[in-house]
């Protein structure tokens, strides 16, 4: 028996045809049928123009294209003989940014995604006005965003050797007021507790501690098996050094280093997007991930007992909003605005070069790969985050497999933080 | 009283138009004048199907993204679908320069690919045919102010004047430039020497197209707080049909002048100016605007 489902409301759509055997799903077709070609319109541009091209993937990770473009870029030039460092300040500014775009986006999944589909799913009459929540978090933090970036979506402020703005402490200070309101609100409505608190829940046995939204949301999850439903491959990938996350893997527990050449795209019959793996195997990708490689007590406690079921993945991603506001206040707080915010020339040439740029987006490890020629672009390619979880027979479908109601399947299937623009560019 | 129903449909898009309208500070103040029949990003009593079906009804149409040749969501024909709301609503909005233009998608399939009443510059027939009702709204993605301002002008059941693409003119008939926190170095022709600097500005190297561009940025902030040419990222022209235009960090120069001229600007005039304003030294505007020393 096949079952067909539209699923709506993931930047985009996607189709999932379900196949069942024996009342149970046996296999998962996930198709995105939306193609741009922005891989194409790339070729023949002048290299700098990605950096405005390249955020247009995606209207809510549009900034970890842009970083992981000019990260492409100064490899490239790096590759060519170049040498040069980053000032600490546009290091951070960056990085920054980045932070503000993933919490955005982790609030978002959480009060326009998870908690309305979830009551859906449960039959749960609406108990709260979800949107305007993550409409004042989303409000916030992207304000915060702005003063640096200029505007979100769509900013291209991350040039060849830095950033174009060159803040004040009254930039700063205005920032830093904006993140004290999200940390606010994550203490208030989130998770019940102060930040600190928060961040000093190691182990399973202290959740007790929670409150707010977060302790209605696991509970929930709790009371109806997605503490045991969910369980994918267990392998965990991410491609960028940052406070979150390493480059590296993680299997059974075990982590280790991991190079760009193991990885390898794929055609895929039927959907526009392009599978991936590394070594021939399936990885997932995203704040699961992070967190393995990273070890982060709360979620190896969390693994330990539930190992990868949705309920340690939702708890994954909620979780690293925490550790992204901590780490966007202490930048705020030791910014050196005196420092130099680009050090290369805003002319030097870009002939003939060859770079990876590998940024941890919100939905995990997004990779460019640019091939300069004759001082136009030869080549572009765009690996996103949910080419790793949602291809056919990958992360996702892995989840969904055995499930007995395509209902229940589609929201596993949501809890991948799923973007159909991204999957197919 | 009926609230106006309000629909917003996509076709080819990255979904920014959403997110940036989403971010609006009053962004539930305003939908509570509408009956919302379905947005991209807030769960609304339909669903895509019944979109996709023909079961809504609308007063306001919002278009978001390119309109592509036999684009098919669900089996349904997207063209067509957005073809039939039009006919059937009393408003249609064009969010974004996609939607409007055909805008940065349109490079990939340049003959299928267009916007709702333009292909680029030139009215294509669903101007002539939606003429009365259409509203443009280009940006790359739109401002979320600019999308509020129309939607409580019908809401509100007042005229809203527009220009020749049918843009609202209170919101396009003042450039990038106006309002350019670095206009005192327009002025005096100072340039910013490269990226990442407070002082200077960005017309006469980096490629910044602000005083060509229509469009209300510096008037009205991004997220309320900044804009590209504030925090010293040239303007790219994305409100404009053609962009994105090539080598958008650099700016075309002719003899060391700027080939594209301030709008309207006869060239003859600019040369004049710029010789005058080159011809003094303001020591003020050489310098930094900040010095930061621990020393004294």
């Amino acid at each position: 028996m096949i079952i067909k489902k539209l699923i709506e409301k993931v930047e985009g759509e996607a189709n999932l045809n379900f196949e069942f055997k024996d009342g149970k799903i046996s296999s998962v077709d996930i198709i995105f049928n939306i193609y741009r070609g922005i891989e194409e319109i790339l070729k023949g541009k002048a290299p700098r123009d990605a950096l405005v091209i390249t955020p247009r993937v995606c209207g809510i990770c549009n900034h970890a294209h842009l970083i992981a473009t000019v990260r492409a870029l100064e490899d490239g030039l790096k590759n060519s003989g170049l040498e040069f460092t980053l000032t600490q300040k546009a290091k951070d500014i960056r990085e920054f940014t980045l932070i503000c775009e993933l919490i955005q986006n982790h609030i978002k999944w959480l009060y326009l995604t998870i908690y309305p589909y979830l009551e859906k799913l449960l039959k749960i009459e609406r108990s709260d006005s979800y949107a305007l929540k993550a409409s004042y978090v989303a409000n916030t933090v992207t304000k915060a965003m702005a003063i640096f970036a200029g505007q979100w979506p769509h900013s291209s402020y991350a040039v060849v050797g830095g950033v174009t703005c060159d803040p004040t402490y009254l930039d700063t200070i205005q920032a830093l007021s904006y993140i004290e309101d999200a940390i606010r609100f994550y203490e208030k409505v989130v998770v019940g507790i102060n930040l600190d608190d928060y961040l000093s829940i190691e182990s399973i046995s202290n959740l007790d501690k929670l409150g707010g939204d977060f302790a209605k949301i696991l509970y929930l999850l709790g009371k109806n098996d997605f503490n045991k439903i969910g369980k994918s491959f267990d392998r965990f990938i991410a491609f960028s050094d940052s406070k979150i996350s390493k480059k590296a893997k993680s299997i059974i527990t075990t982590v280790s280093a991991v190079e760009f050449k193991f990885v390898k795209e794929y055609e895929q019959n039927g959907s526009y997007a392009k599978g991936v793996k590394y070594k021939n195997r399936y990885f997932e990708v995203g704040p699961l991930a992070r967190a393995m490689i990273n070890k982060e007590p709360i979620i190896k406690s969390l693994h330990k007992k539930y190992k990868d079921a949705t309920i340690t993945r939702v708890y994954a991603r909620i979780h690293e909003v925490a550790l992204l506001l901590k780490q966007a206040k202490e930048i705020l707080q030791n910014l050196d605005v005196t420092q130099e915010s680009c050090i290369l020339d805003s002319k030097i040439d870009i002939n003939n070069i060859s770079g990876i740029g590998a940024v941890e987006a919100a939905r995990g490890s997004l990779i460019h790969k640019i091939e300069v020629e004759n001082s136009f672009i030869k080549s572009y390619d765009i690996i996103t985050p949910t080419q790793w979880n949602l291809s056919n027979n990958a992360v996702a479908a892995k989840a969904m497999f055995g499930l007995d109601s395509e209902e229940i399947a589609s929201f596993v299937f949501r809890t991948f933080d799923v973007c159909s623009v991204c999957t197919t560019h | 009283m009926n609230k106006l129903k309000l629909l917003w449909l996509q076709s080819l898009t990255c979904n920014g138009n959403s997110h940036s309208f989403f971010n609006h500070s009053d962004l539930f103040s305003i939908l509570a004048h509408f009956e919302l029949i379905y947005f991209p990003l807030i769960e609304t009593k339909y669903s895509l199907q019944d979109v996709l079906d023909r079961k809504v009804s609308c007063d306001i149409l919002i278009i978001e993204g390119s309109i592509k040749n036999s684009l098919e969501k669900n089996g349904v024909d997207i063209k067509e679908l957005i073809e039939y709301y039009a006919t059937k609503a009393q408003h249609i909005i064009t969010a974004g320069t996609c939607a409007t233009f055909g805008g940065m998608f349109k490079d990939y399939d340049s003959e299928n690919i267009n916007g709702f009443a333009f292909n680029r510059d030139v009215p294509i027939d669903n101007f002539a045919k939606f003429k009365s009702k259409l509203i443009s709204l280009p940006g790359c993605p739109i401002h979320p102010k600019w999308l509020s301002y129309v939607l409580l002008m019908i809401a509100n059941n007042k005229f809203i004047p527009l220009d020749e693409k049918n843009r609202p003119q209170e919101l396009y008939n003042i450039t990038i430039h106006t309002g350019c926190i670095r206009n005192e170095y327009f002025e005096w022709k100072i340039d910013t020497q490269g990226f990442g600097h407070k002082e200077g500005c960005l017309f006469y190297e980096n490629g910044c197209q602000g005083p060509f561009t229509k469009g209300s940025c510096n008037k009205i902030l991004w997220n309320d707080v900044s804009s590209k040419t504030i925090i010293g990222t040239p303007c790219f022209g994305c409100t404009e049909p053609d962009f994105p235009k090539e080598r958008l960090f650099f700016t075309k120069t002719n003899m060391g002048i700027p080939q594209k001229m301030p709008l309207e600007v006869p060239k003859r005039a600019y040369l004049t100016i710029t010789g005058i304003a080159k011809s003094f030294k303001i020591k003020r505007l050489e310098r930094k605007l900040i010095e930061y020393k621990n020393d004294n």
